[in-house]
């Protein structure tokens, strides 16, 4: 049952991913790229990571989605012909997909895992929690049980660092993207300091504001 | 999203027996294509109704006794109408958006708690899950707009991606005290914290919190005075000027479906879901084990539940009927300069509140007093912080302004 | 027989959905395409990522769910990425009026 599921989303994903590698028009590309997104937290879910799921479908689907359809629509071409795939590029564009698949199927296939751990191939069952004779073990289940609540802890504690770093990143990102998407139409009021800039939120929100500022 | 994890058997949490599965099945077909449908249905003749008394009309009585056949009525009229596809338009993504939309407005109704065992499911990350698929929907009503290829529609959709990305924000934002109040994002634990603790709602900052989501949800779906991506008379009907029949149909039920979402939401989190008392676990502690207890409680808890989320809808209805349409700039500037600081406050009100009241794991009454009080006076502070510091921006610099006065361009040139 | 899914169909489905990336980013013209295959690369990155996380014995002392962190770092930083990458696009478009990648070729002499 579960093989079943996976390999259905699984098809649905790497076809998603295709139409949005092949799609013409790019607002289906964009559509296909949201398919894909959504299997992919479909494999979260199967992975045992839900809140992950529901991450990658607030923030891929709910804002880079639509921040990348906005793209899209601002920067369209009147003269038609958007979105032609590239003529002279095209074949060893496919071989390198097909070298680099090549490549990482021979990794998954040779022993190149660590020490005594055999090839990934052989990995065929996730390691069972029940038994709670390990102190993994137990820190695992109750990652899955709970996992919002260890996320946070874990933010907080051993990955600080991190973190700040994440919210700086954003931060920058946010500046940035505000910076860049500027017209340079207020050149007699560039220098009064833009109110209410001190009111955006600094974390977490980051690629929204680029689509309310982007004119 | 349990429903995975439930399917591997290696897991700790294997849950696929023949029971999970018929309440599954009564909760997709009792509920999901049942019961909430005809609850929009009749949240439509009750908007009629309403609207009509507050113009002083009477509204439909023709179909039925009060009219009370009227939305079926209208939804025969609907399924048997013609789908008229633009030709232009872009068929399959034309048909997709209703479908988007109408999904995420249906899947954010499956971690509420109507009552006790009675949510569809009750995940650890259950308003991460609610924010996720409620943000399904922009893009839904985006590609609407798009898909037609019509100007208004597209302006439509550019004015309601713009204004729902924004409220979102502070959406998100105002939920974070209740998060934080019950230590967990499960919806069914933040329901149990508030039989303790009393209803979210009634504390100062789960106050401010509470308006602020109410605000912020009625621009989520769409209502006046937030209705301006289907402002009908400036830019016909928005988003959805392109559809016709049944497909504007699934709008349609999208909409109100959202109404009645969001009234569950916020019943669930400000007002303490079902329980009929502030600081009482009064038909919760009817259940003893006994089948007569449990169906007595949830009788009681679902009639309460069912009663404030009416409640929250009449005053949907009727904010529709007083107040008139913002316009997009001020939308904006409300969002961003307003609800956004007042909630970046707001947290830190409510971790003071944390410290005061939900610390000692029950309600004493004089830290209950203490905490009512001072932070009654600093949340009454913040909100009077916020509005003074914006119209003193908005003072300083009239072309920002989020009323364009009339000196302000004399003033802008004489500068 | 047991009932689980290996571990290397997960291997397999990034693998492949990486490779369909990297073909993307090569095969488009328009710059907001490479971007959506790029992230389809960053995608499938994660998906490896818990996949080791979930299959894995952990050595001592990495904490409960080094895998899930690095997913939402990354996920933070596609998120980023995005919001400038589209930034410098609409600059872009906006100087040359072009969206396609191959006629920013100002620096090439």
């Amino acid at each position: 049952m579960a093989r079943f599921l996976f390999l259905a989303i699984a098809a649905l994903g790497l076809l998603a991913a295709l139409g949005t590698v092949l799609a013409r028009d790019l607002v289906r590309a964009g559509l296909h790229l949201v398919a894909f997104f959504f299997c992919v937290a479909c494999l979260f879910v199967v992975l045992e990571a839900e809140f992950l799921a529901a991450a990658q479908v607030l923030i891929y689907i709910g804002a880079v989605a639509i921040l990348l359809m906005f793209g899209i629509m601002l920067t369209r071409n009147a003269a038609g012909g958007e979105a032609d795939l590239s003529g002279g590029w095209r074949v060893p564009a496919i071989l390198a997909g097909l070298a680099v698949f090549a490549a990482l199927a021979f990794g998954i296939n040779n022993t190149v895992s660590p020490a005594g751990a055999g090839p990934w191939a052989r990995v065929v069952e996730r390691p069972a929690l029940e038994p709670a004779d390990a102190a993994w073990k137990a820190e695992r289940s109750r990652a899955i049980d709970d996992m919002p609540r260890v996320v946070g802890e874990q933010f907080m504690t051993r990955y600080a660092l991190a973190f700040e770093l994440a919210g700086l990143l954003l931060t920058a990102a946010l500046v940035g993207a505000v910076a860049l998407a500027r017209e340079d139409e207020a050149a007699d009021s560039v220098a009064e300091p833009e109110p209410g800039a001190e009111a955006r939120p600094p974390v977490a929100t980051s690629p929204r504001p680029s689509t309310t500022t982007a004119p | 999203m349990d429903v995975g994890t439930a399917l591997i058997a290696q897991s700790h949490r294997v849950d696929l027996s023949l029971s999970t599965a018929i309440v599954w099945a009564l909760w997709l077909f009792v509920g999901f294509a049942g019961v909430f449908p005809g609850i929009v249905a009749y949240m439509v003749w009750l908007e009629r109704k309403v609207a009509a008394r507050f113009q002083d009309r009477i509204g439909p009585n023709r179909v039925g006794p009060f009219g009370l056949l009227q939305p079926i009525a209208d939804a025969i009229k609907l399924i048997i109408k013609e789908s008229i596809v633009p030709r232009p338009a872009d068929g399959l993504i034309h048909l997709i958006a209703p479908v988007l939309v109408l999904v995420s407005a249906f899947l954010s109704l499956a971690v509420v708690p109507f009552a006790v065992g009675l949510a569809p499911i009750d995940p650890p990350s259950g308003l991460v899950y609610l924010i996720a698929v409620s943000s399904v929907g922009p893009l839904g009503i985006f590609l609407a707009g798009w898909s037609s290829r019509n100007k208004y529609s597209l302006l439509g959709a550019m004015r309601a991606v713009a204004q729902l990305v924004s409220y979102e924000i502070p959406q998100v934002l105002s939920t974070i005290p209740v998060a934080l109040w019950a230590g967990s994002l499960s919806l069914v634990t933040i329901f149990d914290h508030q039989a303790t603790f009393g209803w979210n709602a009634f504390n100062p900052p789960g106050f401010l919190a509470f308006v602020i989501f109410l605000i912020a949800g009625a621009a989520e779906v769409n209502r006046t005075p937030f209705d301006i991506p289907e402002a009908e008379s400036e830019i016909i009907a928005g988003y959805h000027t392109e559809y016709s029949g049944m497909r504007f149909g699934l709008f349609f039920l999208a909409e109100y479906l959202s109404v009645f979402v969001v009234g569950c939401v916020a019943t669930v989190l400000f007002l303490g879901g079902g329980a009929p008392l502030p600081f009482s676990a009064f038909p919760r502690n009817l259940i003893d084990g006994s089948l007569g207890g449990l169906v007595a409680a949830n009788a009681i808890l679902l009639t309460v539940f069912l009663l404030k989320v009416l409640l929250f809808i009449f005053v949907m209805f009727w904010v529709r009927a007083t107040l008139p349409r913002m316009r997009i700039d001020r939308l904006m500037n409300f969002a961003w300069k307003y609800l956004v600081p007042l909630c970046l406050l707001n947290i830190l009100l409510a971790a003071a509140w944390f410290e005061v009241v939900v610390r000692p794991g029950r309600v004493v009454a004089s830290r209950w007093a203490t905490g009512m009080i001072v932070l009654g006076m600093l949340t009454a502070g913040a909100v009077q912080l916020v509005f003074r510091v914006n119209r003193r921006l908005a003072a300083a610099a009239p072309i920002d302004a989020d009323w364009p006065t009339v000196g302000s361009r004399a003033a802008r040139a004489g500068r | 027989m047991n009932n689980d899914i290996p571990l290397s169909w997960f291997l397999y489905f990034s693998a492949a959905s990486f490779a369909i990336g990297l073909t993307g980013v090569l095969l488009r013209r328009n710059a907001v395409a490479v971007l959506m295959a790029i992230e389809i690369m960053l995608n499938a990155a994660n998906v490896n990522l818990v996949a080791f996380w979930r299959y894995g014995t952990p050595a001592a002392g990495s904490g409960p769910m080094p895998g899930v962190i690095l997913a939402l770092l990354v996920i933070t930083v596609a998120a980023a990425e995005v919001a400038v990458g589209l930034g410098l696009i609409l600059l872009c478009y906006r100087r040359w009026r072009a969206v396609d990648v191959d006629r920013y070729d100002t620096l090439s002499g």
